[in-house]
């Protein structure tokens, strides 16, 4: 079975303008969120003819200074690699959205269209090696600025985020024993499932230990606060110190497009990506008896729906969480990496697979 | 709770792990976040409200009330002859831990009870800590710093120097400072009650 | 002698020593306005009261000769409570004008209230008035309502200046401190009843409302206006650079020399210091060949040696006249025996330049030769009277007649010491002419070559005044510009010409000029600094040596 180029440029054009979108917004929502968690109203000046809708033009109003605005380079900088840093940043921050199943099949026409950009069987390797590149983004751009200020910023962000992705990797290995694949589709179409006939098979209650785990993990992934040593952009300034402009944009962009991922993958992993409970391809099979019989498109738009607001949801924790934790010193930082996250990540496989055995 | 006060008695395991701490503090500003949009929403269809969402003063509209110790820009008082009743003493210049007044001085012969008064007194705003030794330090009361004026800004340096004639046209603003009466209460503050028709 | 104890120090005097004399000798201040060690005693001020054991009452330290076994207390609550009293009664009148008056920051009764009163007012009645700004000379303000009577200055213009301009008229708290009527407070010593008044009723006109005393900096210096050699401190404005126009010296006040000028100087020299901030400073090297050109030391260096080697191997050795200038320091001049004498080896080098009108002078400090090292240029023997060559006249004169093809001249202005056309005609008729200096003059504007020099608040070196004692100046401001102390353009002249002048600052000049000349052997550097050593004990120089006209 496959699909006519059309149709993937469909679910191309639908997942960028996913993230993009929610990319854009989370700028507003940062604003915003953080003003009424703190008692405040945010940025609400930004007006076309008078009109300020709730402060939503100041994304387009940023996007707009961003693009005017002069890209400085520095005398000595890199010239190409100082150009590229940023692209590199978004396009490894992008990509990984490919595997990300949204939905499950959804019929048109006959032709079965599977949601999910690119069906890939080694899906969660996938993410793990772009999530491994982002580093190069921010490393290179450090690098290319020729600043010591900005350097000693990408130093940290690299030694951040490498010592991170051991402990994201291992973090998930538990959930990959039990779902005992590493295609996402498959994956999410495993936790489909109940237990006890009501419960729904989702990761996070299989792998508590192991979404606590990989929350926090992603969230250092994404260099935001709490773990924003790299860039700790009111104080020490880090690797994107002599960007501005687009340049500056697409670092602050790629931040954005990451809390999205990190969302993505958490609600991919633990919480049933694209699954509604009780939802089975033909409609609702409730668990007290009742069913209510859909449409396979009425079915998938259910999925995808779920699958959004399950990524907002995620959206607005690590906003909050963000938003309410002071940042960690770098040597903290590098502490609960190596000497907490990634020996309790072991632990974890460890005692997993010790109960996988045992329950056999 | 989480013992943040005593630094001295070890944390539990529990404390250790800082989940607890996350938790409460994540569900603190959640209850903050998901009040103050129930109000945001309420007060958008119209209701009225006894507390208000966001304690924002919508800043170029409507200015704070300023208390009346608070320093702003500097002025000169006058005698009752118009005259500066600055005597060019320098007493300000030496206090000045900033060193942004520069005065010279002048004589003033045709009245011998004076003698001496500025002939140019500069401030340079941009130098300025509004630290207000130079209002201690006068013995003439002929510095000030009651104009109210806080918005202060320029596009050159050369731009923030107050000069003479500058500090002796400005006058005390007191429509924007809270008035006390000998009680201490609030008598007058009209910028108090503009806040309250801040909005998001 | 005879033996005292004030405070429990006992202490040995000569016989007719004061008790306050005795009491600073002892290490003990006791508050004083009326006293004045260069004066009569007069015990008007009553603020200096002791307690004498065995005297029935306070007795004025000032007036009270120290007696064999005298037991004197200074501290005791009595003579507090007493020094609280009199303060309080001199301030009954006194205004508060500190604000305005320049005296605030020196000012004995700010300085002895802080110290010994700190009282409250009691005074509710309305202060006496009186004149208030009065100018009363051309140098002096006077401002009545501020005096507290002590009489210092009556006193000054009686002893010191003998020419009694001032006295105290009326009585009461109507008793006011005026010139006589007719007269004003114009002498060549006026400037010094601004100094030893101890609070603001006499003020310097000239110094008044141009900074705060407390801006000034102060550097030990020698006045350069006469052979006298007046020790002085020069007050310089370091901090407020902007005040009084820019001036960097605010004030010239003499400084205490029992050998010299004890505490005392001329208006001359006091007010004779306007050269040093004035427009006329020469800032940069300039040539003013054609059109006048600044140029940097490098340049003007080599240009000059190389225009000065052309003249003396066309026309030799003999072609070229120096003149020095005894307004040069001891190293200044030493270099510059160096440099021309011994490196260059001309013949033709003189300083003295007579003035056409003669100096004024008188019998106390005031010496008709303007210059202060006339003494020094004479032991270093760079003068035409000490060597071979031509004088300054012969030099003009052999200048017109084109025997003379290159004349290096510092600071002089030679239009004082010859008739104008005779100078205009000898400098027009010269292939080169330099002139180092800090000032600009009518010589200068006739040279080819222009050098700045450091004026004498700027550099570091020595002064041999009239009776040949050795005092040393020191850098209170850094030179003007591009300007540089005259043996450092010397030594940059003598580099282009490859001679040898290994000096690297003021003291090294001085430790080579003991070495090489005999009249300062022996010197020591670090003895000059304070009251300078006097090189023959206090022997005056025959007044036939001296230079007048």
């Amino acid at each position: 079975m496959t699909e006519s180029i059309g149709i993937v440029l469909g679910k191309l054009a639908f997942v960028l303008l996913f993230v993009l979108n929610f990319g854009g917004v989370l700028t507003w929502v940062e604003r915003k969120q953080s003003a009424l968690m703190q008692d405040r109203i945010g940025a609400n000046r930004a007006a076309i003819f008078g009109f300020r809708a709730i402060g939503l033009f100041h994304g387009i109003a940023d996007a707009v200074k961003m693009f005017t605005k002069e890209s400085f380079r520095p005398a000595n900088a890199e010239k190409f690699i100082f150009t590229l840093a940023p692209a590199i940043s978004v396009f490894f921050a992008l990509i990984g959205f490919a595997v990300i199943p949204f939905g499950d099949k959804l019929l048109l026409g006959g032709t079965e269209i599977n949601l999910q950009l690119a069906p890939l069987n080694v899906g969660v390797l996938y993410l793990f090696a772009v999530a491994g590149m982002a580093v190069y983004g921010v490393v290179l751009g450090a690098w290319a600025s020729r600043n010591n200020y900005a350097l000693l910023g990408g130093l940290r962000a690299a030694a951040q985020m490498i010592s991170y992705e051991v402990a994201l990797g291992v973090s998930i290995f538990g959930c990959i024993m039990i779902y005992q694949t590493v295609d996402l589709q498959e994956i999410v179409r495993w936790q489909g499932g109940y237990w006890g006939g009501w419960l729904p098979a989702w990761g996070v209650f299989l792998q508590p230990v192991g979404f606590i785990l990989f929350l926090t993990v992603g969230i250092a992934e994404t260099k935001r606060i709490p773990f924003d040593a790299p860039e700790g952009e009111s104080e020490i300034i880090g690797y994107n110190l002599e960007y501005s402009g687009m340049g500056f944009g697409m670092f602050l962009l790629t931040d954005f497009i990451e809390t999205v991922m990190i969302a993505a993958i958490t609600v991919t992993l633990f919480f049933g990506g694209w699954q509604v409970p009780y939802l089975m391809p033909d409609g609702f099979h409730f668990p007290w008896g009742g069913t209510v019989e859909l449409a396979n498109w009425a079915v998938a738009i259910l999925q995808v729906v779920s699958f959004t607001f399950k990524v907002i949801f995620f959206l607005w924790l690590q906003m909050t969480i963000r938003w309410t934790l002071p940042r960690f010193r770098y040597d903290q930082i590098m502490r609960l990496g190596w000497k907490y996250l990634l020996p309790i990540s072991l632990a974890n496989i460890v005692i997993t697979g010790f109960l996988i055995l045992m329950l056999k | 709770m989480i013992n943040v006060h005593d630094k001295h008695k070890p944390l539990t395991f529990i404390e250790k792990t800082y989940l607890p701490a996350i938790v409460s503090g994540v569900l603190l500003t959640s209850r903050h976040f998901f009040v103050n949009l129930t109000r945001h929403i309420l007060r958008a269809f119209g209701v009225k409200l006894k507390n208000m969402a966001a304690v924002t003063i919508q800043y170029p509209e409507f200015l704070r009330p300023l208390f009346p110790r608070l320093r702003t820009m500097h002025r000169l008082t006058r005698r009752e002859d118009g005259t500066p009743r600055c005597v060019a003493c320098m007493m300000c210049e030496t206090v000045c831990p900033a060193k942004c007044i520069y005065i010279i001085a002048d004589e003033k012969l045709e009245n011998p009870q004076i003698e001496k008064m500025p002939r140019s007194f500069d401030i340079d705003l941009g130098l300025c800590v509004f630290c207000g030794y130079c209002v201690e330090a006068c013995p003439e009361d002929a510095i000030r710093m009651d104009t109210g004026i806080l918005e202060i800004s320029n596009y050159t340096r050369n731009g923030m120097i107050l000069d003479l004639e500058t500090m002796l046209s400005l006058e005390p603003m007191s429509s924007r400072y809270v008035q006390y009466d000998r009680g201490g209460e609030v008598v007058s503050a009209d910028y108090i009650d503009e806040r309250h028709r801040s909005d998001a | 002698m005879v033996k005292v104890t004030i405070d429990g120090i006992e202490i040995e005097i000569p016989k007719g020593t004061t008790v306050i004399q005795a009491a600073e000798q002892a290490g003990i201040e006791i508050p004083r306005y009326c006293y004045h060690p260069g004066l009569s005693i007069v015990g008007v001020c009553r603020i200096c009261l002791v307690e004498i054991e065995r005297m029935p009452k306070l007795q004025v330290a000032c007036y009270t000769p120290a007696t064999e076994g005298m037991v004197v207390h200074t501290n005791t609550e009595q003579v507090l409570e007493a020094r609280q009293a009199v303060m309080e009664f001199l301030l009954v009148n006194h205004p508060l004008d500190c604000p305005v008056c320049d005296q605030a920051g020196e000012c004995w009764l700010q300085n002895f209230y802080m110290q010994h009163a700190l009282h409250d007012s009691r005074m509710f009645e309305n202060k006496v008035k009186k004149s208030k700004a009065l100018q009363i000379g051309p140098n002096v303000m006077l401002d009545s309502e501020r005096c507290i009577l002590c009489s210092r200055c009556v006193r000054f213009c009686d002893e010191i200046s003998k020419s009694n301009e001032l006295g105290i008229f009326n009585r009461g708290d109507r008793a006011e401190l005026q010139p006589y009527p007719g007269t004003e407070l114009d002498n060549d010593y006026s400037g010094n009843t601004i100094d030893i008044c101890p609070v603001g009723a006499l003020t310097d006109r000239d110094f008044r409302f141009r900074t705060r005393v407390w801006y000034l900096s102060e550097t030990e210096s020698i006045c350069p206006g006469c052979s006298t050699g007046c020790n002085i401190n020069v007050h310089h404005n370091d901090q407020r650079t902007y005040k009084a126009g820019g001036s960097r010296v605010s004030r010239l006040k003499p400084r205490y020399n029992p050998d010299v000028n004890e505490w005392w100087m001329c208006d001359a020299g006091r007010y004779g210091f306007t050269h040093v901030d004035a427009d006329s400073r020469i800032l940069a090297p300039t040539r003013s060949i054609g059109e006048e050109q600044e140029m940097s030391w490098g340049e003007a260096a080599s240009e000059i040696m190389t225009k000065l080697r052309e003249v003396i191997s066309v026309h030799g050795k003999e072609s070229v006249g120096v003149i020095l200038s005894p307004q040069m320091t001891n190293e200044d001049l030493f270099v510059a025996r160096r440099f021309f004498r011994d490196g260059l080896g001309l013949k033709h080098i003189d300083f003295e330049v007579a003035p056409l009108t003669t100096g004024a002078k008188d019998d106390f400090l005031i010496k008709a030769d303007k210059n202060p090292n006339t003494a020094g240029a004479r032991l270093l023997g760079v003068g035409a009277r000490q060597g071979s060559g031509m004088t300054v006249a012969e030099m003009l004169e052999a200048a017109r007649k084109r025997k003379l093809r290159a004349l290096y001249i510092c600071h002089h202005d030679l239009a004082n010491g010859f008739a104008v056309d005779v100078v205009e005609e000898a400098l027009t008729a010269q292939d080169l002419v330099v002139f180092q200096g800090p000032n600009t003059n009518s010589t200068s504007a006739l040279a080819h070559y222009v050098l700045p020099a450091a004026a004498f608040v700027e550099k570091t070196g020595s002064f041999t005044n009239y009776a040949e004692r050795v005092q040393m100046i020191h850098t209170a401001v850094t030179p003007l510009g591009e300007s540089k102390a005259d043996w450092q353009i010397f030594r940059s002249l003598a580099k282009e010409a490859a001679i040898s002048v290994p000096y690297f600052e003021a003291e090294d000049v001085f430790q080579a000029l003991t070495a090489e000349v005999e009249a300062f052997s022996g010197l020591p550097y670090a003895g000059l600094a304070g009251q300078g050593i006097a090189l023959r004990d206090g022997q005056a120089l025959p007044e036939s040596e001296t230079v007048v006209a």
